[in-house]
C-alpha cells in the first residue's frame, strides 16, 4: 500500500486511492465541487488543486485526479495552489446570482462555504452576469439555473450512475445548460439525489421550498423503513413536522444515495389525517386511560375465554422493539406467537430466506455493485427496493450481465437479459441454469453432498419451458460459466415458498464452484427480517386467525402498526370476521379501516419521533434516531398563523406512545412478565458474538448483521421438492399481486409529494394473453370475483410471462374481492368494460 | 415510428440504412441531424424527435449535441445560412466594416433572418480560409477576398435565383 | 524552390487524379509494404525517419503507433484529423484539394502498421468540399484495390469512411475528436487510458493529422535518409506545410524545409509584407501560440528550435500583423475566439476566458485599468491548470502580449482609447 505525506502528515492508503480521499482520511478536507466518490474523479471544477513537492508529479495538479503513490509529498496550503483555489472561486462566482438570502440551499451550500472560506469577497469582474431560464422538472425537484457552477454532477450522476436519459448538459462553453429537453417530470425515481448532490441551489427539493432554513432545521441520524433495504438517512424537522429525508453515506450499502420513494415518502408523519387521539369505544380519551381500558378489556377476555382466544398481529413496518415487546407479550400471557404477515406464502418464503442467509454467502448492497453476474430470481428491483436496481447498474457498469427472472415486465435501467418466467417455473430455469453452468465446469472438485445436488438440478426445463429465449440464454450460460463472483438476488413475495432455500442451495454450490457465491434477498418491508426472526410457526398464520375469528374462537384482535385489510385478499370476508371480535385494540400512526373499527385505538409514534432498531433484508440491525418529539405540526395547529396565538404547557397531539411503550404498559397492567427482550439469544450476530443488548455505546449493535456464520438449515435436503412445476395454465391466468414503485408502499401511500406522481391504478397481461382475450392497452378490464367486481386499466407487455396477471396492489384500487391471495382468475371472469 | 413517418419514405429508408452502416447509430447523430435540417429547414422540436426515433437516442441526447455544434441551427434559419468569419485574420482584413454592410443591405441585425425568410447571418470562427480572407460560408459553399462589391453579387445572385438548390446547411 | 513532397502533384486549377498519383509513385509503398513487411517494421522505418506529427504538438508519430498494445483486442481503428480550426491553419484543405490519394495512402498504411482495419477522417463542415472530394476518391482507391478488401491481393483490408463534424475547435484535440466521433459530447478525456489503449468504442485508436500521415508513403517508399536529407532542421525531419496570411503579398500554404527561418517564409515565399506595412509580430503556428517579434524572425522554424527561445511552432500557420494592427484588438478577437469554443467543461477554461475577454474588451474601448495588466498576467499563469490544452493555448496570444507589448497596452488604458482608431 502507498504511503503520501500530506501537509506534513503521513499515511499509508489502498492501491488507487485518490490524494483527495487520503487528505480526507487525514482530516484534511480539500475543497471540491464536481468531484464525488461514489461518482468518480473527472477533474472539471480545478478546486481541489494541491501543490505536488515530491514524487512522480511536480506543481500544482489536482487532488482528484491523482492516485496516490509513494513517495508523493503533498502541500495543501502552498501559496500557489491556494492562489490558483481562490482564482478559481471566483471564476465560479462571476455569474452566482448571490441570492443566499432567498436560496433555500443557503445554509447548506457547498459554495456559499467554499467562498467564504477561500475568502473570496470582493468582486472585481466589471461584466454582466450571465442569466438562464429555469424549466418545470416535475413535482420533486425545483430548478434555479442561474446558481449553477458547472460541476457536471448532476448530468453524470443522472446518465451514467442511474442510466436515465432524459437530464443532461446542453450548450457549450459558458452557456453550458443543465436540464431537461423540455419542461416535465424528471423520469428517473432517483432525482431527488439531485438536491443533495449540487452543491450549490441549482436543484432544491418543493416540499421543503420556502419552508425552513437549514440552521434552524434539527436533524438526526435515521434509516429509511419504505422497503427492506435500509438505506441510510437524515432526517429533519422544525416545528413539529418533518420537511426534508436525505441520504447518508453507509459503506456496505455503498453509496449516499436513496430513492425517491425513501425521499418524498416522509408525508405520513406529518399529515392532518394521522389519529392522534386515543379513543376508546368511539369516544376520545387520553392515552394513560385508553392503556388501562386495553388492559381490562384483555384480561377480561383472558379470564372469560383464556389467551388462546387473544390474537396479535405485528407487521414488516414494526420496529424491532415493537416487534421484540409483542413477542414478550404473547409469551408472557401464553397467547399464540404473534403475526407479522397478512400473506402467508410470503411469511413462508421470508422464513426460508432469514433461515437461509449465513455468513458464506450473505453480500450487501455493496456487494451487489461488486458482482461479475446478477441473477435476480422472482424479484422487480426497481419497483420492490430501488436501490438495488442501481447497485445492479453499477455492476453493470463495472463489466456485470444482469439477468432477470421474474414473470412481470421489467424496467431495470441498465442493459441486461428479461426472462419472463411465470412463478411456477421459476426455480425449474434457474436450477437448470446453474446446472448447466456448473455442467462443464470444475465439479469433480465438489463434495460429494454438493455433487449429488448438482447431478439432481433438472437440466433441461430451462429449454422445455414455454417461452424460448434461444440466443439470449447462451449468452446467459456462457456468462454464467466465466463468473468469478456472481450474485444471486432472490425476491420473497411472488416466488414459491421454497425458492429462497433453493437460491441458498444454488449459492452454496457455485460457492464451492467458483470459491465466491453472494446471495441476496429482498424481503416485503423494513423489519421483515424481525417478523420472521419473531413470529410464530407456520400454524398461527394470518388466514388461521381469520378462520378462528369466523369460527368465534378469536374473540379479540390487538393490531400493532398492521391494517390488514391491505394485504387480506378479500376485504368483506376480513371484515365480517372483524365485526364478530369482542374485541379489536389498534395501535397505530396511520388512519385505516381497521383503526375506524376498533374498540380501543392507541395512537403510536413514528419513526421520526422515537429512537429505534430495524433488521434490513440482509440481517443489519440500523438504529434510527428520533428527530422531533411529534406532536401536531406548528402549521396545522395554528392553522397557517405564526406565531401561534394559543399558548400553553402541553404540546398538542403529543399524547402518544412508540407501540413497543404501549404494548409494555398493556403487559404490565396485565401482569405479564416477557422474556423476550434485545438479550435473546436471536439477537446474537454470530457464534461467539454478545446479543444486541451487550453491544457496546449508545446505539447497540447498529451495523451489525444477525446472521450466523453458518445456517443450521441442513443444505440440499428439499431438492425433491423444489422442481415441481406448476399445473398447466388453462383458461385462467394466475394472479400476482405486486410492489409498485409509488402507490402500493403502505407508509408513502400517504405521502402528499407522492401521490402526484403516482401513475394511475393498472394491471398488466402479456399482449398474446391479452389478445387471444380480446383486449387491448388502456382497456378497462372487469373481474368479477368472489368478493365482487374490480376494474382496472390494463397494461400489455411481449416481455413478460404467459399466463400471469400482474395487479400492483395500488392504495386507490379496491382490489380486494379475491379469494386468495395465490389464485387463478379464470378467462371468463374477465371482460372489457 | 409516428415521427419518422413525417419523412418522405425514400429519405426515411436511406436514413435508417445510413445508421444500420455505423458501428453505432449515435455515431450517425449529427449526419441525420444535418440531413434532417436540410429536409426541414431548421432541426425544429419535430425534427428533434423524428432524430429521436431513427437514432433511438432520446430528444435530450440529441440536444446535448445540437446544441454544441456551430451547423446544427435548432431556430428557424433563411433559405441561405450565410457564416461569416470573424477571427483574426479576416478582422485584420476589414470583416467588421464588410458585416456591417451585409447586416444593413439585408436589414436584419446579426444571428437575425430577412423578412423573407431568405437569409441568415451568423458569426463562425475560422473557416480555414484565411489565404482568401476575408470569408464567408453560404450553406457550406466558401466565397473568399470580400468586398462590399462581391457581396453585394452574391446577395443578388442568391436572391434572384429563387431556384437554386440551397445544398447542405 | 524546395523539393516538392507532398505538393508534388499540386495544380493552380485542380486536384490530381489517381492516375497522377500513382505515376509519380504513388501507392508504390503500399504495395512495397502490405504482406511483406509486418506492422512492426513500419513502425520502425517511421521512428528512424523521426516523423513527427503535424498537428501542433510534435509528437513522434511511430511512437503513438507503437503505443497500441501489441495484444490489444481488434476491432482497432485509425482517424485521420482534417479538422482543423486553428485560426490561421488551412494546409490541410489544401492537402486534399492537391492530391487527396496521398492521404489515403497514408491512412492505409498507418492502419497496417497499427492492425486497424478501418479509419475514419473527421473533416469540419467549412470543408464540405474536402469531404466530397475525399468521399469520392476514396471510392476510386477502392475500385481500383487500394482500399476496401484484401489490398492488392493481400489478406490486409482497409475502409475508410468521412465523418462530417457538426463545427467546433475543441473536435480538434484527439480525444474530444473520438467522443464527437462516437456521437457524444466533444470533450476532451485527459489520458490515461490513451487512444491508442482505449479509443473508438473502447478499442484501440490512433488518431494522426492528415499531413503526418501523407508523409508515410514517402518515408517508406524513399527511406528515413531520404526524408531525414529533406530538412534543415536535425531534430525536425521532412518538409513542413506552412500557412501564410495576414498582411503580405501573397498568403498561401507552401511546403518547406523543417528549419527554413520564418524570415525566409514571409519575405521570399509569401512576398514580404504588403506595401506600406511593416512587420510587427507574428503568430507563428495559429491563434494558440505566443506572438514573434521581428527580434525573432531569423529563427529556424521547427519544433526545438522555436520552443528553446520559449515558443511554440504549433501548426506552422504564419500570422502577420503589421505596424498599422492594434494587438490588443487581434488578441481581444483571438480570446473571444477562444471563450466562445471553450467546450465549457473546466472552470478556467468555462470562466477564466470570458473574463480575460471582458478585461481585454475593456481596454481596447478606452475602459482599461492599470491593474488589469497584473490581473491578466497572473490569470494567463492559472490558464496552465485548465483540464486541456485549450486554455493554455488562449493564453499564448494574451502573455506574450503582455510581455512583447506591454507598451501598446499601457497606451490603451493611458489615452482611454484605442491609439491605432483615428
Amino acid at each position: 500500500m502507498p504511503r503520501i505525506v500530506i501537509d506534513g502528515l503521513e499515511i499509508e492508503v489502498p492501491q488507487e486511492t485518490k490524494v483527495i480521499d487520503a487528505a480526507e482520511r487525514l482530516g484534511i478536507m480539500i475543497p471540491r465541487f464536481c468531484y464525488l466518490k461514489s461518482l468518480g474523479a473527472v477533474g472539471a471544477c480545478r478546486v481541489c488543486a494541491v501543490k505536488f513537492l515530491q514524487g512522480p508529479f511536480k506543481g500544482v495538479q489536482m487532488s482528484c485526479m491523482v492516485d496516490v503513490q509513494d513517495g508523493m509529498v503533498v502541500s495543501t496550503t502552498d501559496d500557489e495552489a491556494v492562489a490558483f483555489r481562490r482564482q478559481v472561486i471566483e471564476w465560479l462566482m462571476l455569474n452566482h446570482p448571490h441570492d443566499c438570502p432567498v436560496c433555500d440551499e443557503g445554509g447548506q451550500c457547498l459554495l456559499q462555504d467554499e467562498t467564504v472560506s477561500g475568502g473570496h469577497g470582493i468582486r472585481r469582474y466589471k461584466g454582466s452576469k450571465r442569466t438562464y431560464r429555469n424549466q418545470y422538472l416535475g413535482e420533486f425537484i425545483a430548478h434555479e439555473m442561474n446558481r449553477c457552477i458547472h460541476c457536471y454532477r448532476c448530468s453524470r450522476f443522472y446518465q451514467e450512475y442511474c442510466g436515465y436519459r432524459d437530464l443532461g448538459v446542453m450548450q457549450i462553453a459558458d452557456r453550458v445548460y443543465f436540464g431537461r429537453f423540455q419542461n416535465g417530470q424528471l423520469e428517473s425515481p432517483f432525482s431527488g439525489n439531485l438536491v443533495d448532490l449540487c452543491p450549490t441551489g441549482v436543484y432544491t427539493d418543493i416540499p421543503a421550498r420556502y419552508k425552513v432554513r437549514s440552521w434552524d432545521l434539527d436533524r438526526s441520524p435515521s434509516v429509511c423503513i419504505h422497503c427492506s433495504l435500509g438505506c441510510n438517512t437524515v432526517a429533519n424537522a422544525r416545528y413539529r413536522t418533518v420537511w426534508r429525508v436525505e441520504g447518508r453515506y453507509n459503506e456496505a450499502l455503498g453509496s449516499e444515495f436513496i430513492c425517491d420513494r425513501g425521499r418524498f415518502g416522509f408525508g405520513y408523519t406529518n399529515q392532518p389525517s394521522r389519529p392522534r387521539q386515543a379513543r376508546v369505544d368511539s369516544r376520545s380519551v387520553a392515552l394513560s386511560d385508553a392503556l388501562k381500558s386495553a388492559a381490562e378489556k384483555l384480561s377480561r377476555i383472558h379470564a372469560a375465554s383464556g389467551p388462546r382466544a387473544i390474537a396479535c398481529v405485528g407487521s414488516a413496518r414494526n420496529s424491532l422493539e415493537t416487534q421484540t415487546m409483542l413477542k414478550s407479550l404473547c409469551d408472557g400471557l401464553g397467547l399464540p406467537a404473534p403475526c407479522f404477515f397478512v400473506n402467508s406464502q410470503t411469511e413462508k418464503a421470508v422464513k426460508r430466506a432469514v433461515a437461509s442467509l449465513d455468513e458464506r454467502v450473505a453480500v450487501s448492497l455493496n456487494g451487489v455493485a461488486h458482482g461479475d453476474f446478477i441473477v435476480a430470481v422472482g424479484v422487480d428491483p426497481l419497483n420492490e427496493a430501488p436501490m438495488l436496481a442501481l447497485a445492479m447498474r453499477q455492476a453493470h457498469r463495472r463489466g456485470a450481465l444482469l439477468v432477470i427472472l421474474d414473470p412481470r415486465p421489467s424496467f431495470l435501467p441498465a442493459p441486461h437479459v428479461h426472462l419472463g418466467f411465470a412463478p411456477g417455473e421459476l426455480n425449474g430455469v434457474l436450477g437448470s441454469l446453474v446446472g448447466k453452468a456448473l455442467e462443464t465446469g470444475d465439479e469433480g472438485k465438489l463434495p460429494p453432498l454438493h455433487e449429488d445436488f448438482l447431478k439432481s438440478l433438472p437440466l433441461e426445463s430451462l429449454f422445455k419451458a414455454p417461452v424460448n429465449h434461444g440466443e439470449e440464454l447462451d449468452v446467459v450460460l456462457s456468462a454464467l460459466q466465466k463468473s468469478r463472483r456472481p450474485v444471486l438476488v432472490c425476491g420473497s413475495e411472488i416466488v414459491r415458498e421454497n425458492t429462497p432455500s433453493l437460491c441458498a442451495d444454488l449459492a452454496l454450490l457455485m460457492r464451492s464452484a467458483k470459491g465466491q457465491c453472494g446471495l441476496f434477498y429482498v424481503l416485503p418491508g423494513a423489519n421483515a427480517f424481525g417478523g420472521a426472526l419473531l413470529s410464530g410457526s407456520e400454524e398461527s398464520s394470518f388466514m388461521e386467525v381469520v378462520e378462528s375469528m369466523e369460527q368465534g374462537c378469536t374473540k379479540a384482535l390487538v393490531l400493532v402498526e398492521s391494517d390488514p385489510f391491505l394485504q387480506f385478499p378479500h376485504k368483506d370476508r376480513l371484515k365480517r370476521a372483524m365485526e364478530k371480535l369482542e374485541l379489536l385494540i389498534v395501535l397505530d400512526h396511520l388512519p385505516s379501516l381497521s383503526a375506524e373499527m376498533s374498540h380501543v385505538f392507541l395512537p403510536t409514534s413514528t419513526l421520526f419521533e422515537v429512537d429505534s432498531t430495524f433488521i434490513n433484508q440482509e440481517g443489519r440491525v440500523q438504529w434510527s434516531r428520533a428527530v422531533h418529539e411529534g406532536g401536531i405540526p406548528m402549521e396545522q395547529w395554528t392553522e397557517g398563523n405564526h406565531p401561534p396565538r394559543a399558548h400553553g404547557a402541553i404540546i398538542p397531539g403529543q399524547d402518544f406512545k412508540a407501540a413497543g411503550k404501549v404494548l409494555e404498559e398493556i403487559a404490565r397492567n396485565m401482569g405479564a412478565s416477557g422474556e423476550v427482550s434485545l438479550s435473546d439469544p436471536r439477537f446474537r450476530p454470530g457464534k461467539g458474538a454478545s446479543p444486541l443488548e451487550g453491544a457496546p455505546g449508545d446505539r447497540p449493535g447498529d451495523g451489525m448483521r444477525l446472521i450466523p456464520r453458518e445456517s443450521s438449515r441442513e443444505p440440499f435436503s428439499a431438492r425433491e421438492e423444489y422442481f415441481t412445476f406448476g399445473e398447466d395454465a388453462g383458461d385462467s391466468l394466475e394472479l400476482l399481486l405486486v410492489e409498485a414503485l409509488f402507490g402500493t408502499e403502505e407508509l408513502s401511500a400517504h405521502s402528499p409529494a407522492l401521490e402526484k406522481v403516482e401513475p394511475k391504478p393498472h394491471m398488466w397481461m402479456h399482449e398474446q394473453d391479452a389478445s387471444m382475450l380480446g383486449f387491448s392497452q388502456d382497456d378497462v378490464i372487469a373481474m368479477d370475483l368472489e368478493g365482487g367486481v374490480v376494474e382496472v386499466r390494463l397494461k400489455v407487455s411481449p416481455s413478460m410471462a404467459r399466463g400471469v396477471l400482474v395487479l400492483p396492489r395500488h392504495h386507490r384500487l379496491q382490489w380486494q374481492k379475491f379469494r386468495d391471495i395465490s389464485v387463478r382468475v379464470p378467462h371468463d371472469r374477465m371482460r372489457k368494460s | 415510428m409516428a415521427y419518422a413517418d413525417l419523412l418522405p419514405e425514400e429519405m426515411r429508408k436511406q436514413l435508417i440504412q445510413r445508421i444500420a452502416e455505423g458501428e453505432t447509430a449515435r455515431e450517425q447523430a449529427i449526419d441525420v441531424m444535418t440531413a434532417l435540417q436540410n429536409h426541414f429547414g431548421h432541426m425544429s422540436d419535430q425534427a428533434m424527435l423524428v432524430a429521436s426515433e431513427l437514432l433511438a437516442m432520446t430528444p435530450l441526447e440529441l440536444e446535448e449535441l445540437a446544441t454544441f455544434y456551430n451547423f446544427i441551427y435548432r431556430q428557424p434559419v433563411g433559405k441561405y445560412v450565410i457564416h461569416v468569419c470573424d477571427s483574426a485574420v479576416c478582422w485584420m482584413h476589414g470583416h467588421e466594416s464588410l458585416m456591417d454592410h451585409l447586416l444593413s443591405r439585408l436589414k436584419i441585425r446579426l444571428g437575425e433572418t430577412t423578412e423573407d425568410g431568405l437569409f441568415t447571418v451568423l458569426p463562425v470562427c475560422c473557416l480555414g480560409y484565411c489565404d482568401h480572407a476575408p470569408a464567408m460560408l453560404v450553406n457550406r459553399h466558401i466565397h473568399g477576398e470580400l468586398t462590399r462589391e462581391k457581396i453585394d453579387r452574391i446577395l443578388t445572385r442568391l436572391a434572384e435565383e429563387p431556384h437554386l438548390p440551397t445544398g447542405m446547411k | 524552390m524546395y523539393p516538392q513532397v507532398l505538393f508534388a502533384n499540386r495544380k493552380a486549377s485542380r486536384i490530381a487524379t489517381m492516375e497522377e498519383y500513382c505515376r509519380s509513385g504513388g501507392y508504390e509503398a503500399l504495395s512495397l509494404v502490405v504482406g511483406k513487411w509486418t506492422g512492426k517494421d513500419v513502425c520502425a522505418e517511421v521512428q528512424r525517419a523521426n516523423l513527427r506529427g503535424r498537428g501542433g504538438a510534435g509528437f513522434p508519430a511511430a511512437i503513438k503507433w507503437l503505443g497500441v498494445p501489441e495484444e490489444a483486442d481488434y476491432p482497432r481503428y485509425v482517424v485521420a484529423n482534417c479538422d482543423e480550426m486553428e485560426p490561421g491553419t488551412f494546409k490541410d484543405r489544401v492537402l486534399v484539394h492537391a492530391d487527396p490519394h496521398m492521404i489515403l495512402e497514408g491512412m492505409a498504411l498507418t492502419g497496417y502498421a497499427t492492425g486497424a482495419e478501418k479509419g475514419f477522417i473527421f473533416v469540419r463542415p467549412s470543408y464540405e468540399s474536402s469531404a466530397r472530394i475525399l468521399e469520392r476518391e476514396i471510392q476510386k482507391a477502392r475500385d481500383a484495390g487500394y482500399l476496401g478488401k484484401n489490398i492488392l491481393g493481400t489478406d490486409f483490408s482497409f475502409e475508410i469512411v468521412v465523418h462530417r463534424s457538426g463545427g467546433r475547435y475543441i473536435c480538434g484535440e484527439a480525444t474530444a475528436l473520438l467522443n464527437a466521433l462516437q456521437g457524444k459530447r466533444p470533450n476532451p478525456v485527459k489520458p490515461p487510458p490513451y487512444p491508442t489503449v482505449k479509443g473508438l468504442w473502447g478499442r484501440p485508436t490512433v488518431v494522426n493529422n492528415i499531413e503526418t500521415m501523407a508523409n508515410v508513403p514517402h518515408i517508406l517508399r524513399n527511406g528515413a535518409e531520404w526524408y531525414q536529407g529533406l530538412s534543415r532542421s536535425s531534430t525536425s525531419p521532412g518538409t513542413k506545410l506552412f500557412c501564410v496570411s495576414g498582411r503580405v503579398n501573397g498568403p498561401g500554404c507552401f511546403e518547406l524545409p523543417m528549419g527554413i527561418t520564418l524570415r525566409e517564409i514571409i519575405e521570399e515565399h509569401a512576398g514580404g509584407l504588403q506595401p506600406g506595412c511593416h512587420y510587427k509580430a507574428c503568430l507563428p503556428g495559429g491563434a494558440s501560440t505566443r506572438y514573434l517579434t521581428s527580434e525573432h524572425l531569423d529563427v529556424p522554424m521547427d519544433f526545438e528550435s522555436v520552443a528553446a527561445i520559449g515558443h511554440r511552432m504549433g501548426t506552422a500557420a504564419i500570422i502577420v500583423f503589421d505596424q498599422n494592427t492594434c494587438l490588443v484588438g487581434a488578441t481581444l478577437n483571438l480570446t473571444q475566439f477562444f471563450a466562445r469554443e471553450s467546450c465549457g467543461w473546466c472552470t478556467p477554461c468555462r470562466e477564466g476566458l470570458p473574463y480575460l475577454r471582458d478585461l481585454l474588451w475593456r481596454i481596447e474601448k478606452g475602459e482599461g485599468e492599470e491593474e488589469f495588466i497584473p490581473m491578466m498576467r497572473a490569470m494567463c499563469d492559472q490558464l496552465w491548470n485548465a483540464y486541456c490544452a485549450l486554455a493554455p493555448g488562449a493564453a499564448s496570444p494574451v502573455e506574450s502580449l503582455l510581455t512583447y507589448f506591454e507598451d501598446e497596452v499601457r497606451e490603451h488604458i493611458r489615452q482611454k482609447r484605442c491609439p491605432f482608431k483615428t
